[in-house]
């Protein structure tokens, strides 16, 4: 087992027999956002899992995705309460639902992904443009060699759907 | 639906707790044994009766063999299971099967918890220090690692897709605070306004510092038999009319994936735990709706049918869940003022709420006489209570509940 990476001080621990994120942190360390997808009915899930939640079946492959998607929910931490968060507060995460398989197989179901909202050079983003409805994009932050973060920068595309963010 | 076979077969004898602090300076297993030894007494039982204990925690407490011997306790069956939230009702529901099974015949159910001193149930201290692995990965690195912060995408989207708003939520603090201004064990009994909560700072957007619970130090107990047993003890019987545990949305390891998210468990837990109890939101006369947070309340109250889903805002914005109001919520305080228990303080103060022996500032309160006056450090007991139903919460994709009666 690599040893675990320090982030923001907090050890991310992944033994060599997780290889779901073993996997797609390698990837994400490529700059890649890769979903395991379902060799048997094709439907991609996040988080990477063994098996496939709809039919069950236990083979399967990396499928790589956009990244582009839409802020579903946030929330702006004011109070950290780990350490490593303190100076960054404060800070905004997201909800994000990713352009791919959108409502399939069922209307209620998603690509969903939990991020940190980043300037394009990975900086926290300030809380004013945080906005359910509006697009954004993934960004890698490197943390070490087998591990990326993925984070989620705002992109100039027009919202889908109403804008909505929480009034003053 | 057919109700259950097991309504009302099973009783809540005793109930026990130990001081609401942020000082316990004491261990979780010499307040699990207070708490106990205050429930088996509360029941007129011995304690050679209790042959079954159960307990939950999260590596916070002390296991149930360690404890039971310390009362002198003999036990036929116990087990500890790892869990927080909404374990109360799960764990009541258990012990009714295994007293069903034969493998005993009562069964004390206890959390102990320094959630204040030692393991602090904010999150910061000893949980933030925790490396992070498994599910873990896919939020504790980008800072979402507490109560508040997994919870509060949850509500954000409720606010998006109902309107609902922090001033309509914040009922539910001024509320709970009225209930705790009557009760002598709350920890906070100050009341506080609507605008009190929205002036105190934030902790996660959209949730302020008065949006969310106390931690505190403490220890609680129920004890459950069959009802022919709890006849002959010292309470009044208390009923379980039908109970749901830990039921739970699609997709558990990431709930986001799984929308709306902005719904919660009772969506799938109303059917069972009503359809058990034969009964409707109608017939139910206080409710223990999880307060985690504010908005958590509101969340079950309205996924479980007081009100449409949707409406949860104006429905705790309306005065109905205030002592005075048509069906009051957590008349203890709940654990935004009484004290944090992981859900037990809610199903005690029911059952005291069913005996009509709350305990109050009202003198002759032991003996079940009430003033029925709602103003501060004055009565707190509901009149003519007969259905009192608990929503527990432990995430918005898993919930207990529970409905008791007379």
């Amino acid at each position: 087992m690599p040893q675990p990476a320090q982030y923001r001080g907090m050890a991310l621990v992944i033994p060599d027999n997780d290889s779901e994120w073993t996997e797609y942190f390698a990837h994400a360390r490529q700059h890649r956002l890769m979903m395991r997808a379902c060799a048997a009915c094709g439907l991609m899930r996040y988080p990477p899992s063994p098996a496939c939640p709809w039919c069950m079946a236990l083979e399967w492959t990396w499928r790589e995705v956009s990244g582009r998607g839409t802020i579903h929910s946030y929330e702006v931490v004011a109070h950290a309460i780990q350490p490593g968060f303190k100076d960054a507060t404060p800070y905004v995460v997201v909800l994000v639902e990713l352009d791919e398989q959108r409502g399939v197989p069922t209307p209620d179901e998603a690509l969903r992904i939990i991020g940190n909202l980043v300037t394009a050079d990975g900086a926290m983003e300030g809380e004013r443009d945080a906005a359910i409805g509006r697009r954004v994009r993934v960004v890698f932050h490197d943390v070490a060699d087998h591990l990326a973060l993925p984070q989620f920068t705002l992109t100039d595309e027009p919202p889908v759907g109403r804008v909505w963010r929480l009034p003053e | 639906m057919a109700t259950s076979s097991l309504r009302d077969k099973y009783c809540i004898v005793g109930v026990g707790e130990t001081e609401y602090s942020r000082h316990s300076g004491r261990t979780t297993r010499a307040m699990a044994v207070e708490a106990i030894r205050k429930a088996i007494l509360d029941a007129g039982l011995r304690a050679s009766d209790v042959d079954g204990m159960m307990s939950y925690q999260n590596g916070d407490s002390t296991p149930a063999n360690w404890v039971a011997p310390d009362l002198g306790i003999r036990l036929n069956f116990y087990m500890d299971v790892v869990g927080g939230g909404s374990s109360t009702e799960a764990l009541i529901g258990l012990s009714m099967g295994a007293i069903e099974a034969g493998m005993c015949r009562t069964v004390a159910i206890f959390r102990s918890m320094n959630g204040y001193t030692e393991f602090r149930i904010g999150g910061t201290g000893a949980r933030a220090a925790q490396p992070v692995r498994g599910l873990d990965l896919a939020q504790v690195p980008f800072g979402m690692r507490s109560a508040g912060q997994n919870f509060g995408m949850t509500f954000m989207r409720h606010m998006y897709d109902y309107g609902t708003t922090s001033a309509q939520v914040a009922h539910v603090k001024a509320a709970h605070s009225k209930h705790a201004s009557q009760n002598p064990k709350a920890l906070l009994k100050d009341r506080v306004t609507v605008q009190d909560v929205l002036n105190s700072r934030w902790i996660v957007k959209p949730l302020h510092l008065l949006d969310c619970c106390l931690e505190t130090d403490n220890a609680t107990c129920v004890i459950v038999t069959p009802a022919e047993r709890a006849r002959d003890l010292r309470q009044r019987p208390i009923h379980i009319m039908g109970v749901a545990g830990r039921v739970s949305k699609p997709r558990t390891d990431f709930h986001w994936a799984h929308g709306p998210i902005s719904r919660v468990a009772g969506y799938y837990a109303k059917d069972i735990v009503f359809g058990q109890a034969g009964i409707t939101p109608e017939d139910v006369d206080v409710t223990g709706s999880y307060d985690a947070f504010t908005f958590t309340t509101m969340l079950q109250l309205e996924e479980y049918g007081f009100c449409k889903k949707g409406e949860g805002g104006d429905y705790v914005s309306s005065g109905i869940i205030e002592l005075g109001g048509k069906r009051p919520n957590n008349t203890s305080g709940g654990h935004l003022c009484e004290g944090y228990t992981h859900g037990m303080n809610m199903v005690i103060e029911n059952v005291r709420q069913l005996r009509g022996t709350v305990d109050d500032y009202c003198p002759k309160a032991v003996d079940g006489v009430h003033t029925y006056d709602y103003g501060p450090r004055k009565c707190r007991q509901v009149k003519d209570v007969e259905i009192t139903m608990n929503l527990g919460w432990a995430m918005p994709p898993t919930g207990s509940a529970m409905i008791l009666r007379k």
